[in-house]
């Protein structure tokens, strides 16, 4: 494992953004963060972490899965610094040896993606009964659901996209 | 290139409207295919698109995001077009990305980046696809679209109205709106070609609402981020920046807000009600699409634009 971890770290400096040792830790990311309150580690302590090694320690915590990528603190950064694309790819690492923090956010991916490689589409009916069976709140959000039906914004019959194998087989792949 | 786009050259946009324009934004998909009709710009619907992958495959791997992204683009390409409208920003960014890796001529930075191209072309190919031509694809979001066509709207605006003694009847309905115009995070991508605007401090929205007429107020919270997806799993985080924007429109003295994003219009129209509950509050603000709104200035009736579709009625634009 400590060679998974050492490599993600190589690879951030090599490919993913060599100018993350221009970090000067001003803060600027973490302060226009929609989510820095929640998050375990701010957007400028990931940096730090990166750059000394402690992969792991970021791994183990809530942030980049809840990190929405919307890019704020890439585009703020005095340093062009692009820390959303370094969590990015963190993110990705830690999924592929089944590392997820955050359950509810594994649990939704999942049931996402099985989805898409069923149809092909994604289909909301589903995702939110299955989010909420799974979950064992079933009365989550069920003011949304009803206020959905009552606009007719939601398809009650999934769609299939006709030549759908290459897509559930790709899927499959990587789930 | 767009001035070669439209009904009765041969030269049309491929469409791809995404899942959610099929079902929660069907208002967005059907209010944008009646505005193109009316600028007469030719589309056509990619055939048996698929979802693009969005959040949840863009977190687990950035391969099958931009796989799954990139077999729309072929698709269009099999129907002889290789440039794509893609109204949902989300599925913008993932297309517009995969366009990036696989296009021929891109100058992709190093190893990683040609890894990736090479694992997207590979499983392509294994779905079936023949990747072997020259790829040179072109990724448009509404937002850019609209406003290299914000000529073509002023002058639709202008031969509606010319002529005209009395203001027609949309026209009055419009008057009553002073809205803000909020961009989320769609524009704050260093990598994405909708740097075509200020990114902090945009005015494109404004810019293409004022040729049909429309003018809007200045707005803080512009470039915030709503929450987006987030709102499956973590509703309250998702809450608590939906009421700042909320809140921040009604400081600039509006009354309804314009939006480009379907994520962004569910999290402010849809859990509105969620949010006037959590932090009791009592926010009336409708949260109309931008292209709901051109096409009424261009005269549609707001049934066709399905403005009786948005959860936060507009009703007062009728009989306050
Ligand atoms: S804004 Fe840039 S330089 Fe400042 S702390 Fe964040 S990453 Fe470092
Ligand atoms: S991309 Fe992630 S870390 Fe960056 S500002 Fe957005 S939510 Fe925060």
């Amino acid at each position: 494992m400590d060679e998974f971890y050492s490599s993600i770290q190589r690879d951030i400096l090599k490919y993913i953004d060599p100018g993350i040792i221009n970090c000067y830790q001003c803060g600027k990311c973490t302060a226009g963060c929609p989510l820095s309150d929640i998050f375990e580690y701010k957007p400028n302590q990931i940096m730090m972490l990166v750059q000394a090694g402690r992969i792991e320690s970021i791994i183990n915590s809530n942030s980049i899965f809840l990190c929405l990528s919307c890019e704020i603190c890439s585009s703020r950064c005095p340093q062009d610094v692009h820390i959303a694309k370094i969590m990015q790819y963190i993110r990705n690492e830690a999924w592929k040896v089944d590392k997820i923090k955050v359950a509810s956010i594994k649990r939704f991916y999942k049931l996402f993606l099985k989805e898409v490689g069923i149809t092909g589409r994604s289909y909301e009916p589903g995702l939110i009964a299955g989010l909420n069976l799974i979950s064992g709140k079933l009365l989550n959000d069920m003011d949304i659901a009803v206020k959905i039906l009552g606009k007719r914004k939601i398809n009650l019959i999934p769609e299939f996209v006709k030549d759908r194998k290459g897509i559930s087989r790709i899927v499959k792949k990587y789930l | 290139m767009q001035d070669t786009i439209n009904k009765n050259g041969l030269n049309k946009i491929a469409y791809y409207p995404g899942c959610s324009l099929n079902s929660t934004a069907i208002d967005f998909n059907i209010s944008l295919k009646k505005l193109l009709d009316i600028l007469d710009i030719g589309y056509i619907e990619i055939d048996d698109w698929n979802c693009c992958g969005t959040t949840p495959a863009q977190n687990v791997s950035s391969e099958l995001v931009y796989t799954l992204s990139a077999r729309n683009l072929i698709l269009a390409k099999k129907m002889g077009i290789q440039e794509i409208l893609c109204p949902c920003v989300s599925c913008y960014n993932k297309l517009y990305k995969a366009a990036y890796y696989i296009n021929t001529a891109s100058k992709l930075k190093n190893k990683k980046e040609e890894q990736m191209r090479d694992t997207i072309i590979a499983n392509l190919k294994d779905m079936g696809f023949n990747v072997e031509e020259e790829l040179n694809f072109k990724v448009y979001s509404v937002i850019e679209f609209l406003y290299l066509k914000k000529k073509i709207i002023g002058e639709k605006y202008n031969e509606i109205n010319a002529g005209r003694e009395n203001l027609p009847a949309n026209r009055v309905l419009l008057e009553k709106l002073k809205p803000v115009c909020y961009y989320g995070c769609a524009l704050l991508r260093p990598d994405s070609a909708l740097r075509f605007d200020d990114f902090e401090k945009p005015t494109s929205m404004e810019e293409i609402l004022e040729e049909a007429g429309i003018v809007c107020k200045n707005f803080q919270f512009k470039t915030e981020c709503c929450g987006a997806i987030l709102s499956l799993t973590h509703k309250n985080a998702v809450l608590k920046l939906s009421n700042m924007i909320l809140d921040s429109a009604l400081e600039s003295d509006a009354n309804c807000l314009v939006v480009f994003c379907p994520l962004c219009q569910q999290n402010l129209d849809l859990r509105q009600d969620q949010i006037n509950k959590l932090y009791k509050k009592n926010y009336h603000l409708p949260v109309f699409y931008i292209t709901q709104l051109l096409g009424i200035a261009l005269g549609l009736t707001p049934r066709s634009v399905m403005l009786d579709r948005l959860f936060v009625s507009p009703e007062f634009i009728k009989n306050d």
